[in-house]
Order: structure tokens, then sequence, then C-alpha cells
């Protein structure tokens, strides 16, 4: 239709001016002094005129007859596909093309049929009345066509891929708040998939080779003003196959209220679903889609509604951050008024979910502050609590951007802030700025809590090695992380301080009582009589036994804690046995001296492995 | 009235009272409680009556609608205003026995209400749908002379059409399928074309059950319940199922099999009870009497536009055989002018309709919100219950 313009001059006047324009071309060529542009302009004006005269019938009043005929020709092309059963454009891009071209041709008929206004006679209107019923069979046929492409070649969509990454990063960070399991692993996978996975599974509702197909079956169709059909069934299908998508995705659609009601492991796959789906089909989508977003909405707005349970709080931020993003391309795309509503109700959920967010973290600070306990936890070792909260602040130095700014105006209580000069330009990251005071209060509630919990223990001992398992540990976590650009490292400096008290404390606690068998009255004199030093090494002996007997059962997970506890333990009292026994050496007989120094060196490796033993049974001497 | 004038007068009262120095004694409370009753009824009167723009001859049109959402705002923001003012005097008076449990029962119905909110909203867009194929077919026949190929145009948009109506309407479906009507005789043998479990709701939802499931419990208040905040809470639950049961009457969404016959459990005691009463019993009729008839919601556009569509059909199928006399053209173009008329109203009314009921999603939204704090800080202060 762009290439060469045809026109038909079909009334006698048009003739008159073309016969004249021939004979003006004429006598110009006859002309001596041409340029050879300008020849050759007349030369092709010459051959068009020419074209056009053989082609008209000189006798006037029959000026329709070509006209006629063309429209007869792209006629029989498209009748002749009407009683076809197969699809035109899987027969192939010529039959396509062919087609198309006799689409063209007609409207281009049409087009000039209409612009003569002069003179509406009879036969101008029956042509133009059969143009337009060939068109709209024409039409008709391209909207088929059209269907036909769209569902044919849309992109199969894979939801076990999509299932099994979700179903990996809820592998941590899925239990509730209130059944806090041991140990959950601790390698967390990425929270943020690159580019590259997202690329994989955007899915365009459309096969990119089609496109150029579609370009040209909507040109036609909006050429002959049948844009609105092609609109409807352009959408219809998109729409069709986006449920088919949420389908796949979601068998189940839910009500606000089975929302509501939602276990855990549910809400979070269902959170996590959502994440997916917006960051995958937003993208894709949302360039012609209004109504569609409403299920992504309701989902979002149920999900936001619900109560704001601790451990929804990541994927919430998840949420959060998701629509953040994209809301920046909703905007764009959305400019025009009648996506404004679209766009502001994204925007409100957007807040929603932010409220969604803040609330969820008090609520987390809640829960860890009443997380009661009525027994004491067995051996003393990392609380599961403690491994709950620490692990799980880990993972919201991701969020650090996103916490801030929700963060910013809320009340921190002041108690245990350091404070520390800031640690650079990056504000973000410095121990000053809310996230990292909110985390300091969190871990401040985690370590009251763990103090209340350490009272459980009648044995002041254990209290001790409690504490400093438990705040070594989170020592560790915050030193082995991101957080330690949040807590700084004055905050850990008085932790470590914390912890090795409580180590220094149950030394005390424990072996003053018992190397004060093997304390020495007297510096002066030499030895103890004979029968004080037998009442000695039977105190000492029994007193070994039984803190044996104890604190085999303790545990301190930490290896290097244990060595070190061990190691420090081992210097007092193997030093003060040893020197008792050196100092006393007269008085040593085999039945006395039940331990040797080795024994009780041994003896001492056995301590904090977590499995009790007693030495009243071991033969060994 | 509208939402923002009405909020405005009474907060200007609250305010008027609360400088006031004189003692309070118990009455006040009372007259609020009557006060809230009389605007409720004068509202809901008013609504009995079509808006001044309306030309349909049933009630529930899209500004019709508009306005009923407008006083159900209305009637909203008194009702929080008199149950959370009432904390004044009486602090956490809500979360006492029995008002908390009827506070429960009345959020749990807000619930569903928001579940009807959704599925109406996407109800609308079926009739955006309708709209569209409808300007199609107008179009197609408002050009004069009308030939042979604008009328098969404008047959096959309305033949679409009047099928998308009739799916809407498939009351005995328990899933609707978003499939659209392709009156295509090769796509309909084409079997790569999953016929596709398709819903926009859930599987098992249905509007009919979710409006019942909200009357239930719903029991006017007996004896000395009856002159506490028990009232208003009744009042408001009627007014909410009532205006639920609107929108579910006038726009087609899932399950809608008995709606018709939704028993409202009013007594004739108070003054707002006739006018909701009567609103309910005039929209049931026109209901049964379409019933017979079926349809796709009790929209008057859409009504109107199936009758419309109807006569239209039945032009262009004689158009078809027998050419059109002139007569028969023109009758025709007057009723495609009409049905470009009612597209207009549409295209004008729909999208404001559908911000609506957003606005009232989210007030429910929050006013739930508010109603739990509440609940939760009363809980925390009051002494159990003897």
């Amino acid at each position: 239709m762009d290439g060469c313009q045809s026109t038909i001059p079909t009334s006698e006047g048009d003739l008159h001016v073309v016969a004249a324009a021939h004979h003006i071309v004429k006598a110009l060529g006859a002309t001596k002094n041409l340029s050879d542009d300008l020849r050759k302009i007349l030369i092709d004006l010459d051959a068009h005129l020419s074209m056009i005269t053989s082609n008209t019938d000189s006798k006037g009043g029959r000026g329709f007859v070509n006209v006629e005929e063309r429209l007869k020709q792209a006629e029989r092309k498209i009748l002749s596909w009407e009683s076809d059963p197969r699809m035109i454009w899987d027969s192939g891009p010529r039959e396509a093309s062919k087609y198309l071209e006799a689409v063209d041709e007609i409207q281009t008929l049409v087009d000039g049929l209409q612009g003569l206004s002069v003179h509406e006679n009879r036969k101008q209107k029956e042509l133009i009345h059969h143009a337009m019923s060939v068109l709209q069979m024409a039409m008709s046929r391209l909207e088929e066509e059209l269907i036909h492409i769209l569902v044919q070649r849309r992109q199969q969509f894979d939801p076990k891929h999509m299932t099994s990454r979700s179903t990996q990063r809820d592998v941590v960070y899925d239990e509730s708040f209130v059944s806090v399991e041991d140990e959950p692993t601790e390698e967390t996978s990425s929270r943020n998939c690159s580019g590259d996975e997202i690329g994989e599974y955007i899915v365009d509702l459309i096969h990119a080779d089609v496109i150029p197909d579609i370009k040209s079956i909507a040109k036609v169709m909006f050429t002959s003003n049948y844009g609105p059909e092609f609109c409807e069934a352009f959408i219809g299908v998109r729409k069709e196959t986006l449920e088919q998508y949420f389908a796949i995705i979601d068998t189940e659609k839910l009500s606000i209220e089975d929302v509501l009601k939602l276990e855990w492991t549910s809400m979070s796959s269902k959170m996590n679903k959502w994440t997916w789906s917006m960051k995958i089909i937003v993208r894709v989508y949302l360039a012609n889609l209004k109504g569609h977003d409403s299920w992504l909405l309701e989902l979002g707005e149920a999900v936001a509604m619900g109560p704001h349970q601790p451990e929804k709080l990541l994927r919430l931020l998840d949420m959060y951050e998701t629509l953040a993003d994209l809301l920046r391309d909703i905007d764009t795309l959305f400019s025009e008024e009648a996506g404004s509503f679209v766009r502001l109700q994204f925007h409100e959920l957007l807040e929603s979910l932010g409220d969604s967010s803040i609330a969820a973290f008090e609520a987390f600070r809640v829960a860890i502050s009443s997380n009661g306990s009525l027994y004491p936890f067995p051996g003393g070792g990392v609380h599961p609590l403690n491994k709950y909260v620490m692990n799980y602040i880990r993972m919201f130095s991701e969020y650090c951007n996103t916490l801030n700014l929700l963060l910013k105006n809320q009340h921190v209580d002041v108690a245990d802030q350091v404070i520390e000069p800031d640690n650079g330009p990056n504000l973000s990251l410095s121990t000053s700025c809310p996230m990292a005071c909110h985390l300091r209060s969190i871990t401040s509630s985690l370590e009251s809590n763990l103090h209340r919990k350490s009272q459980l223990y009648k044995n002041e001992a254990l209290q001790h090695i409690f504490l400093m398992n438990n705040i070594h540990y989170m020592v560790q976590k915050v030193k082995g992380s991101e957080l330690r650009l949040f807590f700084g490292d004055e905050w850990i400096r008085k932790h470590n301080g914390k912890f090795q008290q409580h180590a220094k404390n149950y030394e005390r606690a424990t072996w003053s009582s018992v190397i004060c068998f093997l304390k020495d009255d007297n510096p002066g004199s030499s030895s103890l009589s004979k029968q004080t030093f037998k009442e000695r090494c039977k105190g000492f002996s029994i007193a070994f036994e039984e803190v044996y007997k104890t604190q085999t059962s303790w545990c301190i997970p930490d290896p290097q804690l244990r060595e070190d506890l061990r190691i420090s333990t081992s210097l007092k009292v193997v030093l003060a046995y040893r020197t008792f026994l050196g100092r006393n050496s007269a008085h040593i007989e085999n039945k006395c001296v039940k331990h040797t120094v080795e024994h009780v060196e041994k003896f001492l490796l056995d301590l904090f492995e977590g499995s009790p033993r007693s030495l009243r049974n071991s033969r060994r001497w | 009235m509208p939402a923002t004038d009405y909020q405005a007068s009474f907060l200007g009262r609250i305010s008027l009272r609360r400088n006031q120095v004189i003692a309070m004694d118990g009455n006040h409370e009372q007259e609020d409680l009557e006060l809230f009753s009389k605007h409720v009824s004068e509202r809901f009167t008013e609504l009995l009556s079509p808006p001044d723009d309306v030309v349909f001859d049933t009630l529930l049109s899209i500004s019709w609608l508009r306005k009923l959402l407008d006083v159900f705002l209305c009637c909203e923001a008194e009702f929080k205003a008199v149950l959370m003012m009432g904390d004044d005097d009486h602090p956490f008076q809500i979360s006492k026995p029995p008002l908390d449990r009827l506070i429960h029962e009345f959020l749990d119905r807000s619930i569903k209400a928001l579940d009807l909110c959704n599925a109406v909203t996407n109800g609308l867009d079926s009739v955006r749908h309708y709209q569209k194929l409808a300007e199609i077919a107008a179009s197609a026949l408002g050009q004069k002379p009308i030939g042979d190929g604008q009328a098969r145009r404008s047959r096959k948009a309305l033949n679409s059409l009047l099928m998308a109506m009739s799916v809407d309407d498939k009351e005995c479906s328990a899933v609707k399928t978003t499939e659209r009507s392709w009156s295509f005789s090769r796509l309909a043998v084409n079997k790569d074309r999953s016929p596709g479990h398709l819903r926009q709701v859930a599987k098992k939802w249905s509007a009919a059950k979710q409006i019942q499931a909200m009357t239930w419990n719903l029991v006017p208040p007996r004896g000395a319940e009856g002159s506490g905040l028990a009232s208003p809470v009744y009042t408001m639950s009627v007014i909410m199922v009532f205006v639920m049961w609107a929108l579910a009457a006038a726009i087609p969404c899932q399950e809608r099999n008995g709606l018709s016959a939704t028993y409202f459990p009013v007594r004739k005691q108070w003054s707002w009870d006739q006018s909701i009463t009567g609103l309910h019993e005039k929209i049931a009729e026109e209901w049964k009497e379409k019933e017979k008839k079926g349809a796709a919601g009790l929209l008057s556009e859409v009504q109107k536009m199936e009758k419309l569509v109807r006569n239209l059909m039945e032009f262009t199928d004689s158009f078809q055989f027998h050419g059109g006399t002139d007569e028969k053209a023109e009758e025709a173009a007057d009723h495609a002018a009409e049905l470009a008329e009612i597209c207009k109203r549409m295209e004008e009314g729909l999208l404001p309709l559908q911000m609506k009921i957003k606005e009232v999603f989210h007030r429910i939204v929050r006013s739930r919100a508010e109603f739990l704090q509440a609940l939760k800080q009363g809980g925390k202060s009051s002494a159990p219950p003897v």
C-alpha cells in the first residue's frame, strides 16, 4: 500500500485532466534544454500517465469497470479462503501476504470510491457497498486468524522450575515463630534471584516470531476502521492466557476470608508466589491490561490485611520491595487518566504493605520479649530462640534500605544504645541508621529474655555456661555477617566482654570450691599432715567426680569456645593439683590418691561434651 | 448529602459537646443513637426515588449505585463515630460483652463484604466488555445507508454480546469461565484451545452463599440490648448486607442463584427499617420479573442494552435476507443511537463506580483495623467478666 499508489480516474473530468497532463509532459519532453534530472522525471511521469490512460476506457461512463474488475479479483481471493477449513497463517507466509494484499486492494478501492464525493451515482454506491461487504468478510476472517495465532503460539509456561526454586527459599524461615525448631539450615539461599533467573521466566505471552504477523494484521484492521474488533480479540486472548498462567501458578484462588485463615506454610508459599508473579507478569503484561492486575491487587491486599505475624516480615518486605520497584514502571505505563485509578491502587497497596511490615516487625520484637519457658533448656547450650532470632535478623541487611525507610519514624527503646562515631560516608550502613537502632533493640530484648531463661537453672555455674554460650553465639553471628556493619565494633567488644565474664563466673562458681581442697593453708610449711592430706584428696576426688558427673552432660556447642574454656580450666585445676601433689609427695600412696594428674587432665576433656558420664563406675585409675 | 459535608457537621457537633462543661449523663448517647437511626432512614428514603439525571424505569442504574455507595460511606462514618465516641465516657465499652461478640460478628461480615466488593469489581469488567461490543455494533449501524457488510459486522458484535450476557447469567453454572464467546466455527473445532478451568473468583465461592452467610446470626437486639450500642451495630450490619446484596443483584458475579430470595431479618421497629425494606422489596420485585426472562444482572444500563440489542438483532437478521426498508432502517438507526448513548453513559460511569467500590473496600479495611485495635486495647485493661 505504501508503494505504488494507484489512482482511479473514473470520472470524465479526471480523464481530461490526465490527458492534458500527458500532453504537457510530451511537450516539455521535446524541449532541448533539459537537465538530466528533469528529463528523468518527465520520462517517469510519461510512463505513469500512459499506464493510467491505457487502463481506462476512453469512452466515458464506463470508468468504473476497472474498479469492478479489481474488486472482483480481490473478492475471489477472499472468498476462496472462506470455504477453506485451514487457517491462512498456517499455510505459509506467501499465502498470508497474498491475502493481506487482497484486503489492501479492497481498502484502496473503497478509499478511492469514497473519495469521489462529487458524483454520487447508483453504480458508485453499489460498488462501495459491495466492497464494504467483502471487506467485512475479510475482517472477520482476520480476527479469526489473529486469535488462532495468539492461541497457537502462546509460550509454554513451565511452572515446575518456578515452584522448585521458590520452595528452595521456603526451606529457611518457614517455621512459625511459635514452634522454634532446632538449628535451621545455616545456608540461606540468596533472596534476590539474579536477573538471569527472571529472564528465563519472563514469559512474553506471544512468541517473538509471530509479532510481525500480528503487526501486519493489526495494520490492515486498523486502517479499515476495524480497530475495535482487533482490540477486543487481542485483549480477550491475552486475558485468557494470563488467567491460565495464574491458574497454573496458583491453582486455588482464595477469597479474602480464606487467605486470612491460612496456615503459615501455605501463606508463606502464597506470598512467595505473589512476589514471583509480580516480577514476571507485571513486567511483561501491564502495557495492555487494566483489569487483570486485580487478582494481584486482591491477594496483595488480603495479605496486607492479615494478622501481622513476625514470620511474615521477610515475605512482606519482599512484596514491598518488588512492588516499589515495579511502581516506577507502573507509573510510566499508567500515566494517562484512565490508568491512574490503577496506579493509585498500587500505591495504596504499597502503603498497606509498608504498614504491615512495620506491624510485623513490632510483633517480632514483642514475640521475642514474651517468649517464655517453663523449664530450663537442657545442657545449657544455645537456645533455639537465639538461633531463630539471630539467623532471622541476619537476613534483614538485604532489606536495609527499605527497612530504614519504613522504620524511620518508629520509636526505639533507648536502652543499650551504643554511641559510636559514624562509620563513614555511607549513612545507611552506619551503626546509627534506624535499622541498626532497631536491631540493637531487638538483640537487647533477646538478651533480657535469655537472662530470664538462665534463672531457671538451679545451678549457678550452669546459668553462666548458658549465658556464655548464648552471648557468644550472638557475637559470632554478628561478626560473621553484614550485621557487624550495623552493630559496630563497640557492640562486639562489649559483648565479647560479657561472655568472657560469664566464663570467668562459671569457673569461679564451679572450681573455686574444688580447688579449695588443694589450697595451701600455710605457705610457710612444706606439707600437710598425712591425715589432712588424705582428707583433702578425698574431698577433691569427690568434688571433682561430682563436677564430672554433672558437667559432662553440659554443652558448649562452639568447639573453639569449648577448647578455650577447657584450657583455662585445665590451667587452673591441673596446675593446682600438680602443685598440691608435688608439695605433699611424701604422702602419696596409691590408695589415697585416686586420680593422677594425667587422669585429671584427661577427664577434663570430657566436660561439656553433652554426654553425661560418671567416674564412679569407671575402672580407669 | 455528600460524605464530607456530613462528617464536617457531625464532628462539629462533637467538638461542641466536648467543650461543654455541663455534667453529662447517659442520655446523650441515646441521642446519638437516635440521630444515627434518623439519618440512616433519611438517606435511604432519598434512595427510593432515582436520581434526576436518570431516565430508566428500573432502580439499579450506575448513578444510583454510586449514590448508594455514598450513602454507605456516610452511614459508616457516623457509625464509627458513634461507637468510638462512646469510648470517651465508657472507655473500651466495645470490648465488653455482649458488644465485643457483636462487633466480632460484624467484622466477620465485613470480610465477606470485601470478597463481594472484589467479585463485583470483576463483574464490572464484564460490563465493560459488553460496552465495547455494543459500541462496535452501534457504530456499524450508525452509518447511513446501512450496507450489507455493516449489518453483518453489527450482527457479529451483537451476537457475541448476547452470548456474553447469557454466559454471565448462567446461574446454574458453578464455575464461570472467562472464555470469550468466540463465534467462529473454525475456532470452535480447534483442539488446542483448552476450555480452561479459568476462574475469576474462588471455585467454590458463590455470591448468594456469601450474602446468606452474612445474614447468619444477624438478629435484631432485643430488650435491654436494644437500647445500647448493640442497635447501631445491628443497623450497620443490615446496611452492609443490603448494599452488598444490591451490588450483587445489579452486576453479574458468580453464582447468584437464590439471591433474589435473601431474607432480611428486620423488624418494623425503627424508622430506617421501612426505607431499606422498601428498597429491598422494590429490587426483589424487579428481579423476579427479570428472572423469568433471564438477565445478566439488573443494572439498568445493561437491561436497556439487552433490549436494544435484541431489537437490533432482529433488524440485522431480517436485513440479511430482505434488504432494508427505509422505515426499518430508520428505526434501527434510532436504536443504534440509543445504544451508543448507553455506551456513553457506561464509558462515563463505570470507572467512577469501580473507584467508589474500591473506596468502600478500603474504608472497610481501615475501619476493621481500627476496631480490632480498640478491641485489643480494651481487652487488656478490662477486668475479666464476672
